[in-house]
This record gives C-alpha cells, sequence and structure tokens, in this order.
C-alpha cells in the first residue's frame, strides 16, 4: 500500500482518500433526507387534528441542554481529531471519550422530552403534525444512537491498533459525521423549536 | 394467523405460479447438488466482488423480472382485449398492473441500469474495479433481496393492488388491507438503500479512479451518463427512503403522515413519491442515452458530434429531473401559479432532450454506417423516443393534462418512453458489450429478427393507446363494455402485445443459442471500437487491465488505431485485487428476514435480524482485509491465453 | 500542552456557536415579529452550519474539495427545492383559491 506521508495520517492511502470523498457524497445524501423530513413537517405543522399544537408541547429548558451538549460534543470531537493529528493518543481518546458521554446525554434527554410528550397524550399516532415531529426527531436520534455504536467499535480499533492509517481514517469519517448531526440539530433547534416560539 | 391468510388461495393461476416456483427451485438444488456445483455457487458467484460478475448478475436478476413483468402485461392485455372480458377478476387486475409497473420500474429498469454501469464503467475508465467492492457486493445484494420479498408477495400474503405510486388514501390500510403494501414500502426500501450506495460507489469511481490522462472532458460518453446519473441518484434516492419510510409507519405503526383525518395530509404521499419518482426517471433514461451515444458513434465511425453540449445538456436535465414532480398531479387542484411553474420547467427539459436527438443525428450524417443489432436499436430508438418526448410535452401542458390525465394516453406515452429509451438502450448494449464479457457474439441473425419484431410490434400495442386515452379510456380499468367503443383498437393492441412478447422470448432464445452456438470469437476489438474496454482481451480478465492505460483523448483506442499512440506504456506490475467476502450475500439474507418479519408485523423476529444486519456490519469494521496481489507470471499467462488464439 | 490540545481556533469556533445559540434563543424570549424571528434563525442557523463545516469538518482540505464543494452546493440546492417545492405545492400553492 503506498502510504503518502506528507498528508494527515487519515488521507495516507489512496484507500482513505476515495473512503472520505464518498463520506461526503453520504453526506450529501444525507442532506436530501433530512430535508425531506423538514419538507414534510412544515407542510404538516398545522396539521394537529385534535391533538396538542407546537406551542402547547415544546419546551425550552431540554432544549437547551440538548443543543449545548450537542455543541460541545461536537467540540471536543474535533479536538480529537485534531490531538489525532499531533499524534497524541491520550488526549485524542479522553475527547473522544468525552464526545461520546455527551452523545449519551443528549440522547437521554431527547429520551425523557419523548416520554413527557407521550405523557401529555401527544403521540406518533395522534395527528399529522405529531408524526412528522416524531420521524423527524427520530430519524436524527436514532442517527445518534448509531454513532454512539459506531464509535465505540472505533473507540476499541484505536485503544487496541493505536493510530494507523486504518483506524484515523475511520475516526475522522466519524467526526464528520458526528459533526454532521450537529448541523441537522442547530436547524432542528432553529426551525422546529425556535420558529415554534416566535 | 391461518395458513389460508397467509397463503393467497383461491385462484387458479396463482396456484400453477406456487407449483411452478416450487418446481424450478427445487430443478435449480438438484441441478447443482448433482453436478457438485454448491462451492462453486459460493466461491465464484454469491460472495464474489467483481464488478463484471456483479454486473451479470443484475442483468440476469433484470431478465427474470421482466420475464415476470412481462407475464403480467401479457395477462392485462388479455384481459382487456375485448370488451366485458372475464379472464381476470378486478382485485387481481388491481394487483397485476401494480406488480407490473412496480417490477418494471424498480426491479427490471433500474437493475438492467446499475447491471450495465458495473460491467462498463470501470472497464471505459481503465480501472481495475469500482471504489468500494464489497459494497458494490452489499448494494446488489439488498437489490435482490427487495426484489425477491416484493415477488413473495404474490403467493404469501397478497400483492399491493394501489397502483405502482400507490397513492394514498388507497393504499392505506383501510383501503388496502392485505399486507401487499407493507411488501411495497420495504421490499423497495431495501432495494432503494442498494441503489442510493451504488450510486456513491460510482461517483467516487468514476471522479477518483480514472486512468492517468483521463481528464473529465476525455471520459467516454457512457461514462458520463453514468456519473450524471448518480449524481441524481444521490439526492433523489434519499427522499424515496423517506417517503416509505413514512409510508411503512403509516401502515405499521399508525402514524397519521397521508391519513384522510387527523391532520394528515393525503396527496402529501403524492408528493413525496414525485420527488423522488420523477428524477427516477432520467435515472433510468440518462444511461440508455449514454449507450446510444457509444454505440451510435461505434457503428456511424465517427466520434460523437458535440461531446461537449451532450454533456451539458446531461447536466441540464440532471438539474431539471428536479424541479418537476407536481407536473404528474396538476389536477390535485393547487392553483394556476403552482401548475404554471411546474409546466414551464417540465417543458423545459425538451430543450436539452432535443439536444441530444439533433446530436446523434449529426453524428450519423457523414458517417459510415454499419447496421449491427445494436445499431438498429440505436437507430430506432430516435425517431420512437421522440414520438415519446413529443406527446410529454403534450401532457407537461397543465391545462390540457386535465383532459389527458390518468388515461391511456398517458401510458402510451411513459411506454413510449421508456421502452425505445431504457429497454432498447439496455438491449443495444446487451449486444454491443456482450462478447466482451463473454468471449462470443449474440447471434446477429436472430437477434435482428427479434429486433424488427420488436420495434414493429411496440408500435402496434402502444400507439392504438394513444388514441384511447383520447376517446376518455382511464387507465386502470380492468373492463370496459362495448358501447364504449374501445374494443377494435384494444384488440389490436393486444395482439401486438403478443408479438412484441414474441420478439422478446426471442432474445431469450438467442442467449442460449449463442451459448451453444455461437463461434468464440476471442478478438479483443470485434466492433473496431473508440474506447479503452475495446483493447483489453475477451472475455474480459478479472483484473481488467494488465497494465493501467495512459489516455490522450476521448477515443483513445481509436488514436491507437489510426495514429499509433500507444495505450500501455508500463511493465506489467503485481496487481492488488479485493478478496471474495460472504458478508454482503449474509446481509442480503438478513435483511430479506427482516423485511419478511416486517411485512407480517412479527416483531420479535424483525428485531432479532434487524440486530443480525448490525452485528454484521460490526464484525466487517473490525474485518482486516487488504485484499491480495496477483503475481506478475500469472497476469502474463492469463493474458496470453485469452489473446493467444486470435493473434 | 493545553495549547497545544485546545486550538484557538476551535475555542473560537466554539465560543462563535455558542453565542450564535444565545442570539438564536432571543427569538423565544423577545416580542419579536415572525420576519425577524425567521430572520434572526436563518442566519444564526446558516453561520452555525458553516462553523461546522469549514471549522471542524475541514471540507476545504481534501485534494477533491471542488467535488465536495460541488456536492454540498447540489445538496443544498435540492434540499431548497424540496423543502420550499413541498410547501409551495401542498400549502402556498393554495393560497389562490
Amino acid at each position: 500500500m503506498k502510504v503518502d506521508t506528507s498528508l494527515p495520517l487519515e488521507y495516507s492511502t489512496e484507500e482513505n482518500r476515495l473512503k472520505i470523498f464518498g463520506f461526503w457524497l453520504f453526506l450529501g445524501a444525507e442532506i436530501a433526507l433530512f430535508s425531506m423530513l423538514f419538507g414534510t413537517y412544515f407542510t404538516l405543522l398545522n396539521g394537529t387534528g385534535n391533538g396538542p399544537t407546537a406551542q402547547e408541547i415544546f419546551e425550552l429548558k431540554p432544549v437547551i441542554v440538548e443543543t449545548l451538549v450537542l455543541l460541545t460534543s461536537s467540540f471536543t470531537c474535533g479536538l480529537a481529531v485534531h490531538s489525532m493529528r499531533l499524534n497524541f493518543k491520550k488526549p485524542m481518546m479522553t475527547f473522544f471519550i468525552i464526545t461520546m458521554c455527551l452523545g449519551l446525554v443528549f440522547l437521554g434527554v431527547e429520551i425523557l422530552e419523548f416520554v413527557t410528550y407521550i405523557g401529555e397524550g401527544a403521540t406518533m399516532q395522534t395527528s399529522g403534525f405529531l408524526s412528522s415531529l416524531f420521524m423527524l426527531l427520530g430519524t436524527h436520534g436514532a442517527h445518534v444512537t448509531f454513532g454512539l455504536f459506531w464509535g465505540l467499535c472505533i473507540l476499541i480499533q484505536v485503544v487496541r491498533e493505536g493510530f494507523t492509517a486504518r483506524t484515523a481514517n475511520k475516526f475522522f469519517i466519524y467526526s464528520l459525521y458526528w459533526h454532521f448531526l450537529d448541523v441537522v440539530w442547530i436547524f432542528i433547534f432553529s426551525f422546529v423549536y425556535l420558529k415554534g416560539m416566535i | 394467523m391461518k395458513w389460508d391468510e397467509f397463503f393467497v388461495t383461491g385462484d387458479p393461476l396463482i396456484y400453477g405460479a406456487m407449483v411452478s416456483i416450487v418446481v424450478v427451485s427445487l430443478a435449480i438444488l438438484i441441478t447443482l447438488a448433482v453436478t457438485k456445483r454448491f462451492g462453486w455457487l459460493w466461491n465464484e458467484w454469491l460472495t464474489t466482488v467483481d464488478h463484471k460478475r456483479i454486473g451479470i448478475m443484475y442483468i440476469l436478476a433484470a431478465l427474470l423480472m421482466l420475464f415476470r413483468g412481462g407475464v403480467d402485461a401479457l395477462m392485462m392485455r388479455l384481459q382487456l382485449a375485448t370488451p366485458d372480458m372475464t379472464f381476470l377478476a378486478s382485485q387481481h387486475y388491481n394487483e397485476v398492473f401494480s406488480t407490473h409497473g412496480t417490477i418494471m420500474i424498480l426491479f427490471m429498469a433500474m437493475p438492467f441500469v446499475l447491471g450495465m454501469m458495473n460491467i462498463v464503467v470501470p472497464l471505459q475508465i481503465g480501472a481495475r474495479d469500482v471504489a468500494f467492492p464489497v459494497l458494490n457486493a452489499i448494494s446488489f445484494w439488498l437489490f435482490f433481496a427487495g426484489a425477491m420479498l416484493f415477488n413473495l408477495s404474490f403467493i404469501i400474503g397478497g400483492s399491493p393492488d394501489a397502483g405502482w405510486s400507490a397513492y394514498f388514501p388507497l393504499a392505506s390500510n383501510e383501503f388496502s388491507a392485505s399486507v401487499g403494501h407493507n411488501y411495497y414500502s420495504i421490499a423497495l426500501q431495501l432495494s432503494g438503500l442498494g441503489t442510493l450506495m451504488t450510486g456513491i460507489n460510482f461517483i467516487v469511481t468514476i471522479i477518483k479512479m480514472r486512468a492517468p490522462g483521463m481528464k473529465l472532458w476525455k471520459m467516454p460518453m457512457f461514462t458520463w451518463a453514468t456519473l450524471i446519473t448518480c449524481i441524481i441518484i444521490l439526492f433523489a434516492f434519499p427522499a424515496f427512503t423517506v417517503a416509505l419510510a413514512q409510508m411503512m409507519f403509516d401502515r405499521l405503526f399508525g402514524t397519521q403522515f397521508f391519513s384522510m383525518s387527523n391532520g394528515g395530509m393525503d396527496m402529501l404521499w403524492a408528493n413525496n413519491f414525485w420527488i423522488w419518482g420523477h428524477p427516477e426517471v432520467y435515472i433510468v433514461i440518462l444511461p440508455a442515452f449514454g449507450i446510444f451515444s457509444d454505440v451510435i458513434s461505434t457503428f456511424a465511425r465517427r466520434n460523437i458530434y458535440g461531446y461537449k453540449s451532450m454533456v451539458f445538456s446531461m447536466f441540464a436535465i440532471s438539474i431539471l429531473s428536479f424541479l418537476v414532480w407536481a407536473h404528474h398531479f396538476y389536477t390535485m387542484g393547487h392553483s394556476a401559479a403552482v401548475n404554471n411553474v411546474f409546466s414551464i420547467a417540465t417543458m423545459a427539459i425538451a430543450v436539452p432532450t432535443g439536444i441530444k436527438i439533433f446530436n446523434w443525428l449529426f453524428t450519423l450524417y457523414k458517417g459510415k454506417i454499419v447496421f449491427p443489432t445494436a445499431m438498429l436499436y440505436s437507430l430506432a430508438f430516435i425517431p420512437i423516443f421522440t414520438i415519446g418526448g413529443v406527446t410529454g410535452v403534450m401532457l407537461a401542458m397543465a391545462s390540457a393534462d386535465y383532459q389527458y390525465h390518468n388515461t391511456m394516453f398517458l401510458v402510451a406515452h411513459f411506454h413510449y418512453v421508456l421502452i425505445p429509451g431504457t429497454v432498447f438502450g439496455m438491449l443495444a448494449g446487451v449486444y454491443y458489450w456482450f462478447p466482451k464479457i463473454f468471449g462470443f457474439r449474440l447471434n446477429e441473425k436472430i437477434g435482428k429478427i427479434s429486433f424488427w419484431l420488436i420495434a414493429i410490434f411496440f408500435n402496434v400495442t402502444f400507439l392504438p393507446l394513444f388514441y384511447l386515452g383520447l376517446d376518455g379510456m382511464a387507465r386502470r380499468m380492468y373492463t370496459y363494455s362495448e358501447a364504449t367503443g374501445y374494443g377494435p383498437l384494444n384488440l389490436v393492441s393486444s395482439i401486438g402485445a403478443i408479438f412484441l412478447a414474441t420478439g422478446f422470448a426471442l432474445i431469450f432464445y438467442n442467449v442460449i443459442y449463442s451459448m451453444l452456438k455461437s463461434p468464440r470469437d476471442l478478438h479483443a476489438d470485434p466492433w473496431d471500437g473508440r474506447t479503452l474496454e475495446w483493447s483489453i482481451p475477451s472475455p474480459a480478465p478479472f483484473y481488467n487491465f494488465a497494465v493501467t492505460p495512459t489516455v490522450q483523448s476521448e477515443e483513445p483506442l481509436w488514436d491507437y488505431k489510426k495514429k499509433g499512440i500507444p495505450i500501455y506504456r508500463d511493465k506489467i506490475k503485481p496487481i492488488h485485487m479485493p478478496s471474495n467476502s460472504g458478508k454482503p450475500v449474509i446481509m442480503g439474507v438478513l435483511f430479506f428476514l427482516w423485511g419478511f418479519c416486517m411485512v407480517f408485523s412479527w416483531w420479535i423476529p424483525s428485531i432479532i435480524f434487524g440486530a443480525a444486519v448490525f452485528i454484521v456490519m460490526a464484525t466487517r469494521s473490525f474485518e482486516r482485509d487488504d485484499g491480495y496481489h496477483v503475481p506478475v507470471d500469472e497476469v502474463i499467462a492469463t493474458e496470453n491465453m485469452l489473446r493467444g488464439e486470435n493473434q | 500542552m493545553v495549547k497545544q490540545l485546545f486550538p484557538i481556533k476551535h475555542v473560537m469556533g466554539y465560543l462563535l456557536s455558542l453565542i450564535l445559540t444565545f442570539i438564536a434563543l432571543s427569538v423565544a424570549y423577545y416580542d419579536l415579529s415572525y420576519a425577524t424571528g425567521m430572520g434572526i434563525l436563518s442566519i444564526t442557523a446558516i453561520i452555525q452550519a458553516s462553523v461546522q463545516l469549514f471549522l471542524f469538518m475541514h471540507v476545504g482540505e481534501s485534494s477533491d474539495k471542488h467535488a465536495v464543494y460541488i456536492n454540498i452546493i447540489y445538496a443544498i440546492f435540492v434540499a431548497l427545492i424540496i423543502v420550499f417545492g413541498t410547501l409551495f405545492t401542498m400549502i402556498w400553492g393554495h393560497a389562490g383559491h
């Protein structure tokens, strides 16, 4: 395998470069996917039927917590990539573990939020609006969940093998995924929650 | 659930199908057992990551589905042949036209297109394989799992019956109580995911793995068409994923996306479906355009006229394809402003398409044209497709569409686009590239007979439908009375369909005949081709190129033949190849089982199979497999063996 | 060590995204018109997304950056078409009736 040492480790082989480029394309597809969910949500926003409206169920507190937690995890994920490029294994793993813990906290708060909604009688089956809300939030949450399992697989490989062209590549791609989820959340935060409160 | 609810019962046709499925499956298993071929099947085919073999499997699956969809078509034509026919009951007719459409688009046209891309693109750009060979195999097995799941519906549980576009509220639990549309939403989801991954795979392959010297503007036209098609796939299929997930949630989990009450919006399904559905039309047509360009340029012995305008018009089509979806439901009742916008955008697509038609004509002008079967399909495509295109512009006019909407006129229009476009294109591609893959040609005489049958009787079958549609015959009617006066033209159409089917049957016959009789013509360049794939031996060795080619123009082989510009300058070096993997096919089986359990709402097994899919993915993450190297001696031996007999 | 682990660019990016979050939050607490509120939200969301894209995802660093940019621009184009096209077709288009 040809290794180009002038580039960061995660770009060092041709296969690595193919994978990073391929993942960017996948993120392009994800943008289209989330835009469909947003489009459906905006369309069904007033389709509340006999169920509650957005103003009636949204609570700002858990949302602010979720936002800050996810923003911070995105920041620590960026720091982990930075440490990896400096070849600092321990700091990288620390940042990585913090990132995943914050992801877990995010998920926990989101699940509590869902439980609250359901307790108020706002379920996925109640109205078109709530179906689209739950599917939008749920798809994002499912991505975070998948990211946690995926991250665990990568963490084990970094512990075992240290930074190699392969593990560095995996983690860099993971970081793209994680930052992207943060971007999606920013749009959910702005155009689902805050828009409902103007 | 009792067994007689589980299996579809009460229809002799379906009993016959069940028996024949069991008999054919047994026959295949017994043949494999007698000839001791299980190991061969597993090692050479099921676990392969070779793009050529995956392509062959795609095309075999497409032909199988062509047969299934074709039988559906013949049943419909028989039912409509004369007034008040009682061959099919209304429910059965609904299921037949629904599965005909779905299968022909998603399980015939799509795998045919993807198979062609798989076989041809790496050969045209001088690559050893695609960028992600294992992912490519996963794509195939996802598609195959989806196709098999969908086809299972007609013997277990019942087929979807709300049309291939599955409009709500008709496709909701309330009006389609059988599991048919559960099958629809899950099977299409699986194959759609496979297609999305193929799209990513081929964009990376084309952008990153071209031979040295092959700038973007020096790529063969089919490769360009594939690149642009994959860009459309990349952004259109996620929309389909969401639409199908919403459908699945509505049917299985009681959400209210498309319900008539509780704030749902039934026509939102139509909107979400066609956001994918219209780009999809271009996904199946653009690769055919690419094939026609290559075939016409080869057999007119001229370089393609207007290379750049060809590419720009495909780009324009790719962008416009995302802007026109609402023309499928002009009659929904939105304001004139909406219809105007989509009407104008739709008509605009005629411009780039027209440019391409003229480019093909100018390529032919002053060319030294020869007429093998592949060229005949390409030439027949131009006028027939133009009829389809022009009627498309008629349909694009929103106010006029109120007259044509959901009539046989529309049915005739899209058959006039998709058959000369996609089907002729793929058949031209099969005749053209067949010798490169198998080392012998398909018989030209049988090929030409079947071509003439198809080209003539295609028109006999579908031209009458334009007139029937203008007379007011709605599509999807399972019968009509004599007083409507639709009888004679329908009879003509049905007779045409029989001959059309004969033409297609001759293609199957031709494949078998040529396998047995055709001379093993191992010439690398049987058609006097112009692009890289014709510079390697036939059949193409598994590593494709013994030496990485160097390219200077869009027609490297032509340059070599006319000007002596060499393509292969390096010495043979060991070749790095990916190893086979059993994981894709295992994932395909698990996805199939997951989907089947989901269809019947068997939650616990579906969770188990779903988890199993993720476990296989995790093991793949931990796998260390760097492939292997083919030693120089083996490359030289293979090259000598493949080239030896004809030089 | 700390300086190396917490590069100034990343820290500034993080602070910027926190500030933008609080600016966005203001729409929930102040009595703004719908248009102003949406304007603020759109601007903060776009800047936040750009911070992630350019600072943390290093979008411009690979040798295929042109292809990556085209990909993202095309994706944003499709996303806008899907969102606004759906609204146009399913909601706004009925205003004339």
